[in-house]
């Protein structure tokens, strides 16, 4: 499902990955862990391609990097669902326009697009809230949406950046049984966290990450 | 279908989304517009207000006091020959005699017991908007020919009006470009800062697969409406300025300024779709990878 081979990627101004390689299976569930700035977020984006390797390859559900075509990236996309620690929710649409977004991007018919959001909305608890403004909901909640928003498309991967790094622990602990029920169903999930004692003892693979290198896979 | 739809209308809430931004596109796109209609307004009338100024032109044209009517008459065919010349009206010396005896009512030849009035004629030069005009060779020619005594003509006022014409003239196309030009940059930086409030939604569009269609058509939709709205304003903006003019101008002058309505409205609305789906397409371009 994610194949990178001898990845390297550097930012103008320095840092970067180095020498990356890494296989993820289908319907797997594994953490990307280690400090802040050891190159978890850059190994993401360079999965969902918003960055292309300086050298070596990264092969997602079958595109490979560097040679995919831009008008290529989001067909991709549509394929992985995301979460963010920012949410990257719109603040201008309410929870049911926000997750339907997804569903629009892809061309649902629009009588389908009702039933697969409120399903969406109550598998992660936001059942009744769809009519909230992102502003009206807590943290939790709008993880939860934003997770909702990856999930009603039925994507093969969920890319999750620090996804609890905003939210209290005990919605922290909710977020990650959510996406561990998401991946039961079939998805693949890759999850970036830098809290340790979260991940800890869940049985999952651990991909640890030191200086742009991983350290442990 | 139902995505082209459901991006048409989101391009349409968008407007709702951010009234502010929208309310400064629309604004900008009126005020150009509503600049390029005055410009429209005036090339229309051009042609009114040269055939106006020009209708007051008057060269008059004496004949020697022995020339006869039907000499004049052969005169005057000349005189029309002359390029310039729109039209001559001859004036015989028996209608010179009635004319003086209407307007002072005294009969001259019962005081001197014949008629001193020379043959005369009008001559009326050109009108149209196109042909620039000088009087003086066509004053030159006249005076030229055998049997003209004196030629009267308001030659400085004349030669003034017409330098104001050209002038005029020069002016209006050199400022239609700069206006056009202007507008297009200011429509597509307020358009670049509308999208640039919307940054958010484009990278939030492009994370979750939308295509670079998917995310400029509502931008699109929404620069329409603006063009659309701000043509709308800008035209009913002009309709009531040229109705306000002429009935100041209808007072004054007893003269009105012609309106094109829905000529003007069409230009206005096809200029500012426009340069508004130009500019929004520039504005998008920047933010898209």
């Amino acid at each position: 499902m994610i194949r990178l081979n001898n990845v390297s990627f550097s930012y103008e101004k320095g840092f970067g990955l180095s020498n990356i390689n890494l296989d993820v299976s289908e319907g797997e569930f594994a953490f990307l862990i280690g400090p802040t700035g050891s190159g978890k977020t850059t190994l993401l984006r360079l999965i969902y391609m918003d960055l292309l390797p300086d050298s070596g390859q990264v092969e997602v559900l079958g595109h490979k990097s560097p040679k995919i075509k831009k008008n290529s990236i989001p067909f991709l996309r549509r394929r992985i669902g995301m979460v963010f620690q920012d949410y990257q929710l719109l603040d201008d649409r309410n929870l049911f326009d926000n997750v339907a977004l997804a569903l629009h991007v892809i061309g649902d018919d629009t009588a389908d697009i009702y039933d697969r959001v409120m399903e969406a909305l109550n598998d992660v608890g936001l059942s009744g809230k769809e009519q909230h403004y992102p502003s009206e909901l807590s943290g939790g909640e709008q993880q939860r949406a934003c997770i909702a928003r990856a999930m009603v498309k039925e994507p093969e991967l969920i890319l999750a950046d620090e996804p609890t790094g905003n939210v209290d622990p005990v919605a922290a602990y909710e977020l990650v049984k959510l996406l561990e029920e998401i991946n039961n169903e079939g998805t693949a999930v890759l999850m970036a966290s830098h809290n340790y004692g979260l991940i800890k003892g869940r049985g999952h693979r651990i991909i640890e990450m030191q200086e742009g290198g991983i350290r442990r896979s | 279908m139902d995505q082209l739809l459901f991006l048409i209308i989101e391009g349409a809430r968008n407007l709702w989304r951010h009234k502010l931004t929208a309310l400064g596109a629309v604004f900008s796109v009126f005020f150009t517009l509503f600049l390029i209609g005055v410009l429209l307004v005036m090339n229309d009338n051009t042609d009114k207000l040269i055939n106006y100024f020009r209708g007051k032109y008057k060269i008059e044209v004496f004949f020697n006091e022995s020339v006869s009517n039907e000499q004049a008459s052969k005169l005057v065919k000349n005189i029309r020959t002359i390029p310039g010349v729109r039209s001559t009206t001859l004036i015989s010396k028996e209608d010179a005699m009635s004319i003086f005896k209407s307007q002072f009512d005294e009969d001259v030849m019962e005081l001197l017991g014949y008629n001193p009035f020379p043959a005369s004629c009008v001559v009326n030069v050109i009108k149209q908007k196109n042909v620039s005009l000088s009087v003086e060779p066509i004053i030159h020619r006249i005076k030229s020919l055998d049997g003209v005594s004196e030629v009267h003509y308001q030659g400085r006022l004349i030669k003034r009006i017409e330098s104001y014409f050209q002038k005029f003239l020069k002016a209006i196309t050199y400022l239609s470009g700069v206006v056009l030009v202007i507008s297009i940059i200011i429509i597509s930086n307020t358009i670049r800062l509308t999208i640039y409030s919307k940054k958010e939604l484009i990278r939030a569009l492009e994370l979750i697969g939308a295509t670079k269609l998917f995310i400029q058509v509502p931008f699109m939709v929404e620069a329409m409406i603006h063009g659309l709205i701000g043509a709308v304003l800008a035209s009913v903006t002009i309709a009531g300025s040229v109705i306000f003019v002429n009935a100041k101008l209808g007072v004054l002058y007893n003269v009105s300024l012609e309106l094109n309505g829905i000529i003007i409205a069409l230009w206005l609305t096809g200029i500012g779709l426009f340069i508004s789906l130009l500019g929004s397409q520039r504005a998008i371009a920047r933010f898209l990878k």
